[in-house]
């Protein structure tokens, strides 16, 4: 024990005397470490560090500083995010957050702490239609497409897999109502028939009183919103078990191999599809990430990590284009990186990126997860697939 | 008929499991709480322990879940015994709000260790589905239910049979009536002391374990239901095994039948305030009975 602590200690020492000259600039990487959604975050955390790995190799920010990513818990809740945000700004000072995951969590931390602190925030998955109308004076982005797209994409393909009628349940939490909302008037746009919709309360142990009066409204699937490890694998398994329903959609707060580990592949399979943002894995910014994220024993498939390396992979570019900390520079610079026009950079191509910004030229990141085009409100738009599960009990995009 | 039959399977046999698992926590609970004299907000994790620890039992040994029982207890206690030395007993002499910070302290201090060993996700106890018998073509019994019910009526009936018929469960008793008297008559308070956390212990342990044999287990499972417990403590009774008993059966049962459609098609209430309706029988029974259904103490 006593020799493991010398050991730290001299490796603290160590790279205290190696980053000498160079100094740390701190950016916050806030994510839901512990809540419902651990699995789906801890790979998404792994991209963050990707980048800013590929960063520190490749010369740094601004003089050679180290670009140094500083985690926060933000628990996938609001109190939890502004904990997290509260400590970040002003005891770490970070200059800019990356993140947090989760929508209600991001509201939180963005109205109580970063907008009035001056910082700007770029999650990659907080999805809640809503946070595009915050009074964010421009400093709110996500990179991930708001649930006003993907709600009614969702409609759009349940109709296309032959489902006209369909009951709806929902967690009470921004994300999960957010696109229930969009979803159901979209569907009914489409000529589906909702049969019954309500909400549920996260976190309870069993959820089938709810589902059997849903089942009773006589709907042929089950269009489930809810993060998975808070009540979606609880929903599914009380259904299947009490022969409530059979088919079930989700969104992508469901994507995770957890559900199927829990309930059993051969059980699920061919009864629940659920909708996720797809990148173009055949764009070669993509395939330029999946090969550095599959070397470092990650798997690139994983809902949202493309975006969490383009995040923050973004945040650099735009404290590089800042020219340095000053929190209001960085947050106007993040839209003239991302945007046309401009140089156009790909994921690992920090280099080219620095001497293009020495240079005085415009830059253009054509990211990982697309190629990133914030509007005015801060969002980007997105495309999105079904996922089912396959053979070896994954999940496949069909 | 059928109405009937979607009442049982899916109101009232769920709220009797839920009742029983929040039952067990409580009488833990509240035995600390007449014994000790403060509320152990670190309870909630004492159950999370326990379902962890029959985790890796199942892991290393694929028995069935009610076999890990006696490990997730024998751990757990031993745990809570540690912990009583080294944070409660230093601070057993000065005032109890000093134990109820140390205990909320405790709770952080070990949900940060489980997460730590076991991580942050979701496990479970069973893997794949568990399916019902059907009677009567339509009544589903899940055995799973059963055994829970079975179990914790077991472990009730072993509490009853402690604080009746044992010359440590009378001490228990007699301290929880009054400290001063029973110190007086010469029972070993330091004793009852280790008594209490020891049955606490079992039960928490036993609450966890069953409560992840219906669900599932992550680490703040026992975050989750510790209101709930806390509520059904209130309701019975505040250091009162028996109303503890009584109080986890009609909060478990109370929050699963507010949602039937008693009045037309609808859930008469909104599932996503099932919770709530705990804590308004709570409210309403600390205004109009605060010494609960037993008449326990009152603050």
């Amino acid at each position: 024990m006593k020799k493991s602590f010398l050991i730290t200690g001299a490796a603290v020492v160590a790279t205290g005397i190696s980053s000498a000259f160079a100094a740390d600039i701190k950016v916050g990487s806030a994510g839901g470490i512990t809540g419902p959604i651990p699995d789906l975050v801890a790979p998404m955390m792994a991209a963050r560090d990707l980048a800013a790995k590929h960063i520190n190799e490749q010369g740094g920010l601004l003089d050679g500083d180290n670009y140094m990513l500083v985690k926060g818990d933000s628990k996938c809740d609001a109190k939890g995010a502004v904990d997290t945000g509260q400590k970040l700004v002003n005891v770490e000072q970070v200059v800019a957050i990356i993140g947090p995951n989760c929508s209600g969590a991001t509201i939180g931390m963005a109205e109580s702490v970063t907008i009035p602190a001056g910082v700007v925030i770029l999650s990659e998955s907080a999805t809640a239609p809503s946070i595009t109308d915050l009074e964010d004076k421009g400093l709110v982005f996500r990179n991930a497409p708001s649930d006003a797209y993907q709600g009614a994409a969702l409609a759009d393909m349940v109709m296309e897999s032959g489902y006209n009628k369909v009951a709806v349940t929902y967690a009470n939490d921004d994300y999960n109502k957010g696109i229930a909302e969009v979803f159901e008037a979209a569907f009914k746009s489409g000529g589906g028939m909702i049969t019954a919709s309500a909400e549920h309360e996260p976190e309870k142990a069993s959820y089938t009183s709810e589902i059997s009066t849903l089942s009773r409204s006589g709907a042929e699937a089950l269009m489930v919103f809810a993060y998975y490890g808070s009540s979606g694998t609880t929903i599914i398994r009380n259904s299947l078990e009490n022969g409530l329903f059979d088919m079930f959609f989700g969104a992508d707060g469901m994507r995770n191999e957890e559900i199927i580990t829990d309930i059993g592949a051969d059980n699920l399979r061919g009864k629940i599809m659920v909708s996720a943002p797809s990148s173009d894995t055949e764009s070669s910014s993509y395939k330029m990430f999946a090969e550095e994220f599959s070397a470092a024993g990650e798997d690139p498939s994983a809902v949202y990590t493309p975006g969490s390396y383009d995040a923050a992979f973004l945040m650099a570019l735009a404290i590089e284009k800042a020219g340095g900390t000053d929190r209001g520079a960085i947050a106007e610079a993040l839209m003239e990186v991302a945007n046309a026009p401009g140089e156009a950079i790909m994921p690992g191509q920090w280099e080219k990126a620095k001497a293009a910004i020495a240079a005085g030229r415009d830059i253009n990141y054509q990211g990982a997860s697309g190629s990133i085009e914030f509007d005015a409100n801060g969002d980007v738009a997105g495309t999105y697939s079904l996922s089912v599960i396959d053979n070896n009990g994954k999940w496949v995009e069909k | 008929m059928n109405e009937l039959i979607g009442f049982v399977n899916f109101h009232l046999i769920p709220g009797i499991v839920l009742g029983s698992i929040y039952a067990l926590g409580a009488i833990g609970l509240t035995l600390t709480f007449g014994i000790l004299r403060f509320a152990n907000f670190a309870h909630g994790e004492t159950m999370t322990l326990g379902a962890f620890v029959a985790l890796v039992v199942i892991d290393l040994t694929n028995w069935h879940v009610l076999a890990t029982l006696p490990f997730a207890m024998l751990l757990t206690v031993l745990t809570v015994l540690v912990m009583d030395r080294l944070f409660f007993r230093p601070l057993r002499t000065g005032p109890t709000v000093i134990l109820l910070i140390a205990s909320f302290g405790l709770m952080l201090m070990m949900r940060s260790a489980i997460q730590i060993i076991w991580g942050v996700d979701l496990e479970t106890l069973s893997k794949g589905l568990a399916i019902p018998w059907v009677l009567f073509e339509s009544l589903r019994i899940f055995p799973k239910h059963l055994l829970i019910v079975g179990a914790a009526l077991l472990l009730m009936l072993g509490v009853h049979g402690l604080l009746r018929h044992t010359p440590i469960g009378k001490a228990m008793r007699a301290m929880s009536d009054s400290p001063e008297l029973a110190r007086m008559t010469g029972i070993d308070t330091e004793r009852v002391v280790m008594a209490t956390w020891i049955t606490g212990a079992v039960l928490a342990a036993a609450a966890g374990v069953l409560l992840a044999y219906d669900t599932h287990l992550d680490s703040r499972m026992g975050f989750r239901v510790l209101l709930p417990i806390f509520a059904a403590a209130l309701l019975g009774g505040l250091g009162r095994p028996y109303g503890a008993m009584a109080g986890g059966l009609v909060i478990g049962v109370a929050e699963e039948l507010s949602t039937y459609s008693w009045i037309g098609d609808g859930p008469l209430v909104s599932p996503g305030y099932k919770s709530g309706v705990a804590f308004a029988i709570m409210i309403a029974l600390l205004i109009w009975r605060p010494s609960g259904l037993f008449r326990g103490r009152v603050f």
